[in-house]
């Protein structure tokens, strides 16, 4: 490249900056555009000047696009800013341009697929973002996160569907929310690196708590309170954590990093293993939400929106079990392990039968719905404490089943919420018989729920307690455990039938329901898919487990290893650096500052030493 | 003369001159418009003339900002001569640091003040001398290395500052701010001055060196050095300035102070008078106090002194604020707390070499997103319609969407969600905590953000998911130019630290100060 067409190629931005911000405004003289235009300019500066110098790490999978995952995730956030700017009088517009950016996020994450998904990350892409706190940008998949995103990216367009059906005002605000909720949600499943996981984290509440608290029923305000301070207190614990990890590692290995690969070396002492894994495991209990710190989740989905229920429950719940995966088990192994059997009794006890109990005394069908995730979860938080190959392998799938099989009954339940504007069991009776085909969806999804044979709950269900069974990680406790999980599919089936029975079948009784619609095109259009993968996963699992399970056991092996190493730490007062392994799990570890360059920057060193007076 | 002397003191000589054209210009400008709040029509100098007046200042103290920047980047240790002004004016990068962050929130301030002043008819011309001349004393005590240069820079920052408060002359409320502080902040401030007599009888002694160098030789079998009188002088100077940042217990002024001036002298006090009472408490204890035995946990050191006042503001101030009706009140408990997470960063500096840089770097952030929430708060209301309380709010995000994201982008900053400013504040100083082993205080602070989160959640709550009671008073927001520029300004460096701290992580690095 010549040196005029390179000096040209530097200041395009500037000169690109300068036309937008010159040119955008409207009704401005000359010298106010060209002062919006140098102010543009200059702002590019700044934002250029404070990125700090980046080194990308050569790829060995060179036939992925590194760049897939920051797609997958910046296109909704940097659409949500773009919604911003919409004007609110024009719905249509806003609604258009929201479900353009969902499905072209989908589309793009179909580009996911290409890879078979073997041992190791996928995707990577890493970029210095932070140097001294050793914070990059490095965001990967692997088989158990590639599946949530692609259950992300193919709901969240029917979320936003089925709310834009039913909501009404301030489209704007449920644009915006819907977005950035999504590229949230993208980027705490990509993230390797703890500090970026954190931010993704933190910033999916706040569209979260506006989805519930603008569109919620009458207890809006009180539900949307309930689930921020619940969801705070567990982040901020995990942060107080990750900080003690990230210091331990600083210590040991001279230079910071929050990166996960390199925060899996470090072992803790017992008690502050113990401490920090209390921290993260909060976190991730309060999302998923494990007994007792359920409570939030009924509220906040019976005053929730539709959309916002279907996400909540297909997605962010799902962030919950993939944080107990990807940081519980992978950072903190050996408590997990010893704390399994302990949490197993709470997920069996407090979340498949206590779940499954409540479901059944509800009389409003979208807390039973609700409590019916709680038991649910229970069952994949039983599959990843089991720790075995097929328990876990099913526990994923369920993840990727409750999020098809919830979704569409929160759908389904708010179909004839829009109808009624009632959700009591009471009020209904016999409603097939106006309303047939609806009918017969629910039904299919119910099976669904409970897990009968050809549909997808019943892979996931049973690979989940036939992994429990032989279970090393529970002991001697592992036999009785499956047993009781059983009985819980029982019990799934009790609750989901009765309320099938109750709702939809009998007489006809009350006169308000003579006349109800069957469901329409619209809604019909929304649940297809949903419908469609329950039998695709029900019938050919394999499509999805061949993905699975290098991951599955890539994340069992790191599992084995932490306990390992946990165990040989014996009573050791201090923390130590296990050692690396090399292989395609370590592909991506931060280097040492110093490494390729002897002297480090004059400012790093200044910020290692303190600058005497 | 060495003309090198100058340079370096140029930015608070800058601003100083700068003052002095802007109080000509307001006693011999032409008064435009006549005062008309209580009483006859009186006619003061300047009256009328806050667009020219807050500009000039906003130059002024911009200017400022820019010519820190400048020195910075020259290196204050490259001009020789910079000493002979020590030990009461040290410039170092340490102080060039607060120039800049002082002038910044000085200039934005003043911003705030030309939208506010015309609305409210409090359009006096004396507000902005006296905003740039209480910068200046603000700026000399950061840079003050002695307790002589100390005081004086002390009561310049404060004489304005109570000034300021009182500007709404006929209203009681703000009567009884301005002397609620100004006799507690006099108090106070003698409290400081008695210390620095016992240091001086001690050690013979004014500056902080000497004094460091003096308590090094307690125990010593040739010391003369008191150590009782030491320890005394130690609280009493801790007592001052714990005002002056307005820690738990010493914040009894701080509401009632906070709610009764007019807004803009609101934020000047909760970003640049506690800014500058932060620098000067970092000088004192890692200069003057830095002994090993004074920077001990346990025994006769100032760290668990701290700890616990660091704690008391955090959890006393977010309890209080949550409970407030008001929103003014709500952002001046939440400023207590916010020195509480501060002072977990100074107290984090006796061992870790993060703690000071963690401290500047968390003012830094607290200034912007501070003035950006005072901001929008002026924004929301207009005279008659003033955004007082939380029903004020209520249905302001349906109503004016701009104002209410406004005010809950800082609010969210302000709590320290990611990825704003506050957040990166929040986690040097609990990673600076973690560094020097005080995790009972990170846990601590971390769970008081998460009461802090509520009431800021609260305040967007009121804005976005409730309705105004029919016939109840709203909120209108005003429009002026001047404070949306400050928001703005505001709201791209909250973002800029938010997004890409790297830089200004690396500056308040290598401005952090070390003890011993």
């Amino acid at each position: 490249m010549n040196p005029l067409a390179q000096a040209l190629f530097q200041l395009a931005p500037y000169v690109l900056a300068f036309v937008v911000g010159a040119l955008i405004p409207r009704r401005q003289g000359k010298p106010e555009r060209f002062a919006i235009g140098i102010v543009a300019a200059l702002s590019v500066l700044l934002v250029k000047s404070l990125w700090p110098s980046s080194a990308a790490v050569a790829d060995e999978n060179a036939h992925e696009w590194p760049y897939l995952l920051s797609v997958i995730v910046f296109l909704p956030i940097l659409g949500a800013i773009f919604v911003l700017f919409l004007p609110r009088q024009s719905p249509v517009i806003l609604k258009r341009v929201t479900f353009l950016i969902l499905g072209l996020d989908g589309l793009v994450s179909l580009g996911l697929l290409s890879s078979p998904m073997t041992r190791g990350w996928h995707f990577q892409q890493i970029t210095e973002w932070i140097p001294m706190f050793g914070i990059r940008y490095h965001v990967a998949v692997d088989g158990v996160s590639m599946w949530l995103i692609l259950l992300s990216t193919l709901t969240t367009p029917i979320a936003a569907y089925v709310a834009f059906g039913s909501l009404k005002t301030r489209i704007k605000d449920l644009c915006f929310a819907f977005l950035l909720l999504h590229g949230a949600m993208m980027g705490a499943f990509v993230s390797l690196d703890l500090f970026l996981f954190f931010v993704f984290w933190e910033l999916l509440l706040i569209p979260m708590i506006v989805m519930i608290g603008v569109w919620g029923g009458v207890e809006k305000v009180k539900a949307a309170y309930k689930f921020f301070i619940y969801t705070m207190v567990g982040s901020m614990l995990m942060l107080a954590a990750i900080l003690y990890l990230v210091w331990n590692f600083t210590k040991l290995s001279g230079y910071p990093s929050f990166d996960y690969l390199a925060l899996q070396h470090v072992v803790l002492p017992h008690t502050a293993a113990w401490l920090c894994f209390i921290g993260f495991f909060l976190a991730f209990a309060i999302k998923v939400p494990m007994f007792p710190f359920h409570t939030w989740l009924p509220d906040a989905h019976v005053q929730a929106p539709t959309g916002g229920s279907i996400i909540l429950a297909a997605v962010l719940l799902k962030l919950g079990a993939y944080g107990y995966i990807r940081y519980c088990m992978g950072l903190l192994g050996g408590v997990a392990w010893a704390a399994a059997a302990t949490l197993a009794g709470v997920a069996i006890g407090g979340g498949i039968v206590y779940g499954a109990l409540v479901a059944w005394k509800q009389d409003d069908v979208k807390r039973l719905v609700a409590y019916s995730s709680v038991a649910h979860m229970g069952f994949v938080m039983l599959g990843l404490l089991a720790g075995t190959q097929a328990a876990m392998e099913g526990a994923v799938l369920q993840m990727l089943n409750h999020g098809v099989s919830t979704g569409a009954l929160f759908l389904l339940v708010g179909v004839i919420y829009d109808r009624r504007h009632t959700r009591l069991v009471r009020e209904f009776g016999g409603i097939a018989k106006v309303m047939p085909i609806y009918a017969a969806l629910f039904v299919i999804v119910t099976m669904s729920s409970i897990g009968v044979p050809g549909t997808n709950g019943f892979v996931g269900e049973f690979m989940i307690v036939m992994g429990t069974f032989v279970s090393q990680t529970l002991g001697g406790q592992a036999k009785l455990q499956a047993g009781l999980a059983s009985a819980g599919v029982i019990l799934a089936a009790v609750y989901m039938l009765s309320v099938v029975q109750r709702v939809f079948f009998g007489p006809l009784s009350n006169p308000k329901n003579k006349h109800l619609k069957d469901i329409n095109v619209r809604e019909t259009i929304a649940v297809a898919p949903l419908i469609a993968l329950v039998f695709v996963i029900g019938l050919f699992p394999n499509l999805f487990l061949s993905r699975i399970s290098d991951g599955v056991s890539a994340v069992l092996e790191r599992y084995t290893d932490s306990r390992k190493a946990y165990m040989d730490s014996g009573d050791a007062e201090v923390a130590t650096l296990a050692p690396r392994q090399g292989g395609p799990l370590e592909h991506g570890y931060p280097e040492a500052p110093g490494k390729k360059t002897d002297t480090p920057a004059p400012a790093q060193a200044q910020a290692l030493n303190g600058v005497a007076q | 003369m060495n003309f090198n002397v100058l340079l370096a003191v140029s930015p608070i000589l800058a601003v100083a001159i700068g003052g002095l054209l802007l109080m000509l210009a307001e006693a011999f400008g032409k008064p435009m418009a006549a005062v008309t709040e209580g009483g006859p029509v009186t006619t003061d100098a300047g009256a009328g003339r806050s667009d020219e007046l807050a500009l000039g200042s906003a130059v002024v103290l911009f200017a400022g900002a820019l010519i820190s920047v400048a020195l910075w980047k020259v290196g204050p240790d490259k001009l020789d001569g910079v000493t002979s002004l020590a030990p009461y004016l040290i410039i170092d990068r340490f102080t060039l640091f607060f120039c800049f962050l002082l002038c910044l929130g000085g200039g934005l301030a003043s911003l705030l003040a030309g939208g506010y002043l015309p609305e409210h008819k409090l359009d006096r011309g004396e507000f902005f001398p006296l905003l740039v001349f209480s910068t200046v004393g603000a700026m000399a005590l950061a840079a003050s290395g002695d307790f002589l240069s100390f005081f004086v820079a002390l009561e310049t920052m404060s004489l304005g500052v109570y000034c300021m408060i009182g500007l709404r002359r006929g209203n009681v409320r703000a009567s009884e701010a301005s002397l609620k502080y100004f006799l507690l902040g006099s108090f106070a401030a003698a409290l400081t001055l008695f210390g620095g007599a016992l240091l001086y009888g001690a050690t013979g002694h004014t500056d902080f060196q000497g004094i460091g160098e003096g308590i090094a030789t307690i125990g010593k079998a040739s010391s003369t050095v008191s150590a009782p009188l030491v320890l005394v002088a130690l609280a009493l100077v801790l007592a001052g300035l714990a005002f002056k940042i307005s820690a738990v217990p010493f914040h009894m002024w701080t509401p009632d102070a906070y709610e009764g001036a007019p807004t803009p002298t609101t934020t000047y006090m909760a970003v640049a008078v506690k800014s500058a009472a932060f620098a000067v408490l970092l000088r004192v204890l890692l200069i003057g106090f830095g002994d090993a035995r004074l920077t001990s946990w346990g025994g006769t050191g100032w760290p668990p002194v701290l700890a616990c006042l660091a704690v008391l503001s955090m959890t006393v101030a977010n309890v209080i604020a949550g409970r407030q009706e008001s929103v003014k009140r709500m952002l001046a408990y939440s400023s207590i707390a916010h020195a509480g997470y501060a002072l977990v960063g100074v107290v984090a500096a006796m061992k870790s070499p993060q703690g000071a840089p963690s401290v500047l770097f968390y003012m830094l952030t607290y200034t912007v997103s501070t003035v950006g929430a005072f901001g929008a708060l002026i924004l929301c209301g207009r005279r008659g319609a003033e955004a007082v309380s939380y029903e004020d709010l209520a249905g302001l995000g349906k109503r004016h969407p701009a104002a209410a994201l406004a005010f809950s982008f800082f609010l969210l900053s302000l709590a320290g969600v990611p990825p704003t400013a506050g957040f990166f504040g929040k986690l040097y100083v609990f990673s600076a905590a973690v560094d020097s082993g005080l995790n009972v205080l990170l846990v601590i602070g971390l769970l008081n953000s998460v009461i802090g989160a509520y009431y800021y959640l609260r305040v967007m709550v009121y804005m976005y998911m409730k309705e105004p009671e029919p016939g109840a008073p709203i909120a209108t927001p005003m429009r002026s130019g001047f404070v949306v520029a400050a928001i703005l300004l505001a709201a791209v460096l909250v973002l800029a630290f938010g997004v890409l701290p790297s830089t200004s992580l690396d500056i308040a690095a290598a401005a952090g100060l070390t003890h011993g």
